[in-house]
C-alpha cells in the first residue's frame, strides 16, 4: 500500500463572505500525478493556497505525511520542507537584484536562523544539480530581471527540486514553455514521481495534457464534483457537469477526430 | 590658505570630540540607514521612513507638551507610530502612498499647532528639521551602536527568510515563513533607526539615508548579498566624506552628507564602468 502523503478531508474555505471551496475531501498517494481542473473562479487555487497553509480555512482537515496542519497554517519545520509549490503567476518587481544561484539556493534552505554563509558549498551543488536537471546551468549568474517567461519557470521549478521532497503543487505550471520546454517538463515530472515517489498536484486547464500525464483528475466546481481516473473523470457527462453543456459541445467540436 | 594648511586645519579639527563623535554618528547612522534601506525600498517602504521622519515632530512636541525630554519620547512614539501605521496599511484597502500622506501631513499639522500651545522650544525647531550631528553625545553613540548591532544580527541570521520575502510572499508563506513577524521586526527596527537618525540629520532629511545609498547600490550590484553589503558601506563612506566636506567647507553637516550620497548615487547611475564594482 502507497504511503498518503496529502489527506483533505471536508475542507471548506471562504473568500471574503462566500464558501469559494465547499466540504471537499480527497488523498494524494506517494509517486502520484494528480490534477485539478475546473472552470475560472471554480475554487482551484483557493483549495492549493489552503493546503499551502497561505489561506484559513473554516472547516476541514489537511494533513501531510500524516502531521495535521492547523487551523493558522502552521506545519513542523522538517514537514513544510517536503512541500514544493510552484505559484500561477509569480509576480515579483525585476528590479530586485538576485541571481538564478541565489533564488534557486533559496529552496534549499531551511529559512530559520542561520549565518548567511552556512552550507555554502552544500547549496551550490545542490543548485547546479537542479539547475541542470531543468536545463538552466547556464542562466546561474544571470540577474532573474533578465530572464524570459520559459526561462523564470524553469527556474522556479529548480527551485522547487533543489532539495528532495515528498509533495510538489503546481498552478497552471507549464505555462510559458515553449514546446520542447513543457515535453521535457512533463518528463521531469514523470521521473520525479516514478523514481523519487513524489506526489504531485497540479491545477491545469489543458485537459488533453491531463489525459496524457496524469494518474488521477479531480473535477472542482466550488465542491468536488468527481474524482478518478482520467478516462472517468473526463468523460463528456463528468465534463459537462463541471464546466457546463455548451463547453463539452465546443470542446469535442475542436477534438481530432 | 595653501592646501596643507588647510588639511593642517581638517585634521586639527578631527581631533576636537565633538567632531569625533559626529564622525562616528554619522558612520553609525550611515552603515544602519544603508543596511535597512537595501531592504526598504525594494518593499516599497521609501515614503515610509520619510512619514516616520516626518511624523516625529509630533512626537517631539507630545513630549514637549506632557514636560518629557523629546529624546525620551523620540523612539517609543517612533515605533508606536511604524505599527499603528502598519495595523493601518494591512486594515485598510486604500493605496500606500495615499494613507502615508494622510498620516504625515495631518500629524505634522497637529505637531505645529501643539507646539503653538509650547512656546518657545529651546532645542530650535531649526534643529529638529536639519538635525545638528555637532550634538551627538556618548549615550547616543552607545545606542546607536547597539542597534547597529542588532540590525546586523537581525539582517545576517535572516538574511535568506528576508530575500525570499522580498521577492514573493506567496513563496515565504507556503515555505511556513511568518510574514507578519518578519515584517514587524523590520519595521520596529527602521522605526528605531530613524528615531535614532533624527537629532543628528532631522527630520527632513532622515529617509535620504535610507533610500540615496541603496539606489546607488541597486546599480553597483549584481548579487542580493553585495547589494546589502554595498548599500551599507556606502552609507558609511557618504558619511565620512560628507563629514570631511562639511569641515574643509565650513558646511552643514547633514546636508553635506546627503549631497555626498547625490554624487554617489549619479555615479553609480551614469558611470556603466561601476558597475563591475560588485560583480
Amino acid at each position: 500500500m502507497k504511503e498518503v502523503v496529502l489527506a483533505i478531508e471536508r475542507l471548506t474555505v471562504y473568500r471574503e463572505a462566500y464558501a469559494a471551496v465547499q466540504d471537499v475531501s480527497f488523498s494524494l498517494d506517494a509517486g502520484t500525478d494528480t490534477a485539478i481542473v475546473g472552470p475560472n473562479g471554480a475554487g482551484k487555487s483557493t483549495l492549493v493556497q489552503a493546503i499551502l497553509g497561505i489561506l484559513p480555512r473554516q472547516a476541514g482537515n489537511i494533513s501531510v505525511l500524516g502531521q495535521p496542519l492547523i487551523r493558522k497554517g502552521s506545519l513542523a519545520p522538517e514537514i513544510r520542507q517536503q512541500i514544493a509549490y510552484l505559484p500561477q503567476n509569480f509576480l515579483f518587481d525585476r528590479r530586485i537584484p538576485i541571481t538564478v544561484e541565489e533564488l534557486v539556493g533559496l529552496g534549499w534552505d531551511k529559512l530559520g536562523l542561520q549565518m548567511p554563509w552556512a552550507n555554502r558549498r552544500k547549496r551550490r551543488h545542490a543548485v547546479r544539480d537542479a539547475l541542470a536537471q531543468v536545463d538552466a546551468l547556464h542562466l546561474r549568474r544571470q540577474l532573474i530581471s533578465g530572464l524570459s517567461g520559459g526561462e523564470t519557470k524553469r527556474v522556479l521549478l529548480a527551485y522547487c527540486l533543489v532539495y528532495p521532497r515528498r509533495l510538489l503543487i503546481l498552478d497552471e505550471a507549464p505555462a510559458g514553455l515553449d514546446v520542447r520546454g513543457e515535453s521535457e517538463f512533463y518528463q521531469l515530472l514523470y521521473r520525479l514521481k516514478q523514481e523519487q515517489g513524489w506526489a504531485i498536484l497540479q491545477i491545469s486547464h489543458d485537459l488533453d495534457m491531463v489525459r496524457r500525464h496524469c494518474d488521477r483528475v479531480l473535477c472542482l466546481n466550488r465542491t468536488l464534483l468527481c474524482q478518478g481516473t482520467p478516462e472517468e473523470s473526463l468523460s463528456p457527462d463528468n465534463l459537462s457537469l463541471t464546466y457546463g453543456s455548451e463547453f463539452v459541445r465546443y470542446h469535442h467540436r475542436c477534438l481530432p477526430q | 590658505m595653501t592646501l596643507a594648511a588647510e588639511l593642517t586645519r581638517i585634521i586639527e579639527l578631527f581631533q576636537l570630540p565633538a567632531m569625533q563623535r559626529a564622525m562616528l554618528g554619522g558612520i553609525l547612522t550611515g552603515l544602519m540607514g544603508g543596511m535597512l534601506g537595501s531592504f526598504t525600498i525594494l518593499r516599497q517602504l521609501s515614503f515610509f521612513s520619510d512619514a516616520l521622519g516626518h511624523s516625529a515632530l509630533l512626537g517631539i512636541s507630545l513630549g514637549l507638551l506632557i514636560g518629557i525630554n523629546p529624546s525620551v519620547v523620540l523612539l517609543p512614539f517612533a515605533v508606536l507610530f511604524a505599527l499603528g501605521v502598519t495595523y493601518l496599511l494591512e486594515r485598510t484597502r486604500l493605496w500606500t502612498d495615499a494613507l502615508l500622506n494622510i498620516i504625515y501631513s495631518s500629524s505634522l499639522a497637529i505637531a505645529i499647532i501643539v507646539l503653538n500651545f509650547v512656546g518657545r522650544y529651546k532645542g530650535g525647531l531649526h534643529n529638529l528639521l536639519f538635525g545638528d550631528i555637532l550634538a551627538v553625545r556618548e549615550p547616543d553613540l552607545l545606542f546607536s551602536a547597539v542597534l547597529l548591532l542588532v540590525c546586523t544580527v537581525f539582517i545576517g541570521l535572516t538574511l535568506r527568510t528576508q530575500m525570499l520575502l522580498t521577492l514573493n510572499e506567496s513563496l515565504a508563506i507556503a515555505r511556513g515563513v511568518s510574514v507578519s513577524a518578519h515584517r514587524t521586526a523590520f519595521i520596529v527596527l527602521l522605526a528605531l533607526v530613524v528615531g535614532v537618525s533624527i537629532k543628528a540629520i532631522g527630520v527632513l532629511l532622515v529617509s535620504a539615508f535610507v533610500v540615496i545609498p541603496a539606489c546607488a547600490a541597486r546599480s553597483l550590484s549584481r548579487t542580493f548579498t553585495s547589494y546589502v553589503v554595498v548599500s551599507a558601506g556606502l552609507g558609511a563612506l557618504s558619511a565620512i566624506v560628507g563629514m570631511l566636506v562639511s569641515a574643509a567647507f565650513n558646511l552643514p553637516s547633514g546636508p553635506s552628507i546627503v549631497t555626498t550620497q547625490l554624487a554617489f548615487f549619479l555615479i553609480a547611475i551614469f558611470i556603466p564602468q561601476t558597475k563591475f564594482l560588485a560583480h
